[in-house]
Formats: structure tokens, sequence, C-alpha cells
């Protein structure tokens, strides 16, 4: 039985249909989703930038792309890199719906419009960190007392929504969370509370990050969480967490929305989860995870024999893994043998901020493709976590709900359940 | 505060600075600028205010110069409407901080 959001957040059913995503496995969905199922590994050496003296790590970069392709100089010269991977895969996500919002663009201020029924919703951890970056450096090394006079509009953190919002002519509530690596899942619950209290119809939601730079790179160095050859989670032996950068977007309507214009759905979106661990604002807290996972359950009305993938947080840091396979362990109880746990994070790379973004399209195609997606670089068991996390290969599988974890420093935590559509 | 504008009209520009402030005028503009002369508008180049502000930028990394607040300048509008005016207006600042910097 697939679920109904029958749980206490129940309002309309909602539906995705439209999914974009610019990731270290390709710039386009078709892409990401042969590499992903492939078990690509866009994990290497930093390109961005001049490491110079410091040791480094590695990152999943984006690879292959030229901003002037895609935007004119005029953008440009007000968009961070994060701002361009948010705008980019909205564009992709927008076409995939087939919602006309050019159309309904000469009419944008007018109640009840397309335009004024569509949300925008969109996480990022820090926003426009590169711009940040390169600023201080010419100011402090360079010494040229001057910045460019679009420093503040491509760094703030809503770039990425406003940007969103004036492509589209989006004129309904439009905003953007930062609840680090749970912005964008916080983001899709904030967009499916905005389409179940009746603001809107529509909402573009996702989330984006770009912060593999000097500055931001040796801050995470310091905190002594990152790997130094790949990112291996849930295994013995694994180093930590491999930074990385892109963008996802979700189209998310109402299914009658959806269904009067006759929109290709590619799953239900049936319950939201979040919690607070409370705790320490570094160490994850177990029981903090495991509430959200419960609140996500009893939002969609499922019970936990009811999910078959979880497209885990998996950083591949000592403390997480751990910590998140117990809180599965304590939800699903007996069930958490027989539920497949992958971190795509092994591929993509942790894209803090925009995590979920990836990861919520990742867990859609698997949906989509009835098989759950592998846990590259995996080695061998940690006897710490102990569940099954579809080591280097994806398996075939009947998925007929899967749920995506995020789960943030600062003890924030959101976890968004999906579910085959079945009608 | 306010201060009066500087009297750019009397100042010879020299050509390095005219053509590099119409190199910069016409990476703003988002109209066609092949047909642009000194009697071009800003408007008709399609140069907006915010257009503006990255020129100035542009100019002040140019010529290593600082050009005041606009909003210091009494009358600015009106002074700042063809590519002439602002060829004038930076022209007078860029030979003013070149005799400055040979004075000393």
């Amino acid at each position: 039985m697939s679920a109904r959001g029958s749980g206490p957040g129940a309002g309309p059913r909602i539906v995705v249909t439209g999914l974009g995503v610019v990731s270290a496995l390709g710039n386009d969905v078709a892409t990401f989703d042969e590499a992903l199922f492939k078990g690509d590994v866009g994990i290497g050496p930093i390109t961005l930038y001049d490491d110079g003296p410091v040791e480094m790590r590695v990152a999943a970069e984006v690879r292959g792309y030229d901003e002037k392709d895609h935007f004119s100089n005029s953008q440009l010269t007000l968009m961070d890199r994060f701002a361009q991977f948010a705008l980019l895969s909205a564009r992709e996500a927008v076409a995939d719906s087939g919602l006309d919002f050019a159309a309904a663009a000469n009419d944008k201020y007018t109640p009840g419009n397309l335009g004024n029924r569509t949300a925008v919703v969109h996480g990022t951890g820090i926003g426009g960190q590169s711009t940040q970056d390169a600023s201080y450096h010419r100011l402090l090394v360079d010494q040229i007392l001057r910045t460019h006079p679009f420093t503040i509009p491509k760094l703030m953190p809503n770039a990425g929504a406003s940007q969103i919002s004036m492509e589209f002519g989006i004129t309904g509530p439009s905003l953007t969370t930062a609840t680090a690596c749970a912005s964008t899942a916080h983001a899709i619950a904030m967009a499916v509370m905005l389409l179940r209290s009746g603001q809107a119809d529509v909402a573009i939601t996702g989330g984006a990050e770009a912060c593999i730079n000097f500055g931001t790179m040796l801050a995470w160095k310091a905190l002594r969480v990152t790997a130094k050859d790949t990112c291996r989670p849930f295994s013995n032996k694994r180093g930590g967490m491999v930074v990385g950068e892109g963008g996802g977007t979700l189209i998310l309507e109402t299914l009658e929305h959806a269904r009067a214009r006759g929109a290709t759905i590619h799953a239900e979106l049936t319950g939201i989860g979040m919690s607070a661990d409370a705790g320490n604002i570094i160490q994850p807290s177990g029981d903090g995870a495991a509430l959200a996972l419960a609140n996500c359950l009893s939002d969609a009305g499922l019970s936990p024999e009811d999910v078959d993938y979880i497209n885990a947080h998996g950083t591949g840091t000592a403390q997480n893994d751990p910590t998140e396979s117990a809180a599965i362990r304590k939800v699903f109880g007996t069930h958490a043998d027989n539920v497949a746990v992958s971190s795509t994070k092994s591929m993509h790379g942790h894209a803090l901020g925009a995590a979920a973004a990836l990861e919520a399209v990742a867990t859609i195609l698997a949906l989509r493709r009835q098989t759950a997606p592998a846990t590259m670089n995996y080695l061998e068991p940690d006897p710490k976590c102990d569940l099954d996390y579809v080591p280097n290969a994806a398996r075939p599988m009947e998925i007929r709900n899967a749920l995506c974890n995020s789960f943030a420093f600062g003890g924030l935590n959101a976890v968004v359940g999906f579910s085959r559509f079945q009608g | 505060m306010t201060r009066q504008a500087p009297d750019f009209m009397s100042t010879e520009i020299p050509s390095d600075v005219r053509d590099a402030v119409h190199e910069i005028l016409k990476n703003h503009a988002e109209n066609d600028t092949s047909a642009m002369t000194a009697e071009s508008t800003l408007e008709e180049l399609g140069i907006d205010s915010l257009a503006v502000i990255e020129i100035i930028y542009d100019v002040e990394e140019k010529f290593d110069i600082t050009v005041p607040d606009i909003s210091e300048i009494e009358g600015i509008e009106e002074q700042f409407k063809t590519v002439g005016d602002v060829v004038t207006a930076i022209g007078g600042l860029v030979v003013k901080a070149r005799s400055d910097s040979a004075a000393e």
C-alpha cells in the first residue's frame, strides 16, 4: 500500500512533477541518473583554486561547467556560483514539469495567477561563500581597498531564491532556509507546509551550495572531519566526509493541480519530519535523528515496515555513521535489517546545504527505477554500523516508500518521505 | 552635505582615457553600441542605474582613482545623460589624479 499522507500533517496530497540537478555526478538529471546507478564516484583533487603550500583534501566538484554557457554577463555580475547552480537546476526542473511560467509572467502581480500561486523555498548552508572568500582575499591579501559593488547581493544566502523568483516571474511566498547540512530538507518541508496550508499550489524547492574555496576548505580541515582519499560512508577505515557542491530543484504540486494539467508525476511526497537535538552544536544525537525519522513516518501515515529504502545522511565521519545507524535501528526495530540504507554522498560528496537537493533527486530516481543506489567506496563492515548499506553496487528491488535523511551541524534534523506514485 | 561638481568642461581629455571609458561603457550596455557617439544617451545604450554603479567601479579599478559618491554632487542627474558627459567627468578626475601624483 502506498501512503496517503494520512498523518497529523495531512492536507492535500503532494506530488513531484519536475527535477533538476547540477553536481559532481553530472549537470543534468539524465547524466546524474546514469552515473548514480552505475556507481561513478565524482570525487577528486581540487581544481577550483590553487592549494599553495597547504596540504588539502579531495572534493566533489561540479565539472565541465562554464558559467558563460548559461548566463549573460549582466546576470553573472550579480550571481555567485551557488546562485548559478540554484538557477540552473531550477531551469531544468521547470522545463521538466511543463509548467508555463512564461505565459503567466505577463500578469504576474495578479492575485491567483500561476506565478502568485507558486512558492520558492530554497536552502543553502552559507550562500555566496565564494564571493566572500574572493572579496576578503582582495581586501586583506591583495590590499586593494575596494570591493565590487555587487558583493552584497551576490553573497546573501537568499540570492538563490531571488534569482529563481526573478527568472520565472514567481510572485508567491519566497524564502530561504539555512540549517547547515539540512537546509534543503527543511526547504522541502517548508514548501510542503505552504502547499498543505493553501498558500500555494506549486512550489519550486531545492537548494544550492558552492563553497569549495581556500578559506572554507581549511576550516573544514581544521574541524578534522574531512577525508584525505575519498568518502566511505558506514565502512570500516572511513576517513571522513568529502565536501561537494551543486544544486538541485524539485517541483512540488498538489495532486489536484498536477492532475488538472495532466502533469507527469515522478513520485509522491508523503511525509516530512523535523526535530532538534537540543544537545551539542557538532556532536550528533541519535535521539534527535530518531525523533525526526519517527515524525516523518507519523506524518506520512507509514509504519516502519512500509519503508524499503533510506537515502542516509551518511557523511562518512566517525561521528555520524554509527549514530545514524543506531537511530534507524531505534525507529525501525527488527525491520531495520530489511531496509536498504545507502549514502550517495560516496559519489556526489557532501553538498552541505544542497545535500538534500541532490539526495532527494537520488531518492526519487531510486523510486522511479525501483533500484537502490549503492554506497560506493565501501571497504569492510564497521561493527558500529550494522545495517544493509547496499555496498558498492546498485540493487534492483521493490521500493514502495523511501526516506531521505538530513542531520545538520547545530543538531537540526529533517527527514523527507517519498513514495512510488500509484494514482 | 553637498558639494559643487568640479569644472570638467574646461579639461582636455587624453585619448587613452576616452577610449578606456568608451570600452567600459560598451561592456555594460544592454543595447547595440556599434553606433555609439559622444551624444548617445545612457538610456539609449541600455545603461541603467545599476550598470552605472558597475561602471564607476570599473573606472576606479582601471585608473586607480576614487569617484566621489554621486549623491554628493549637486545636479548629478542633469550632468550625466550622455557618453560625452561620462567621458568628461571621468576624464577630469583622471587628469586631476595624474597631475596630483606628478606634483608629488
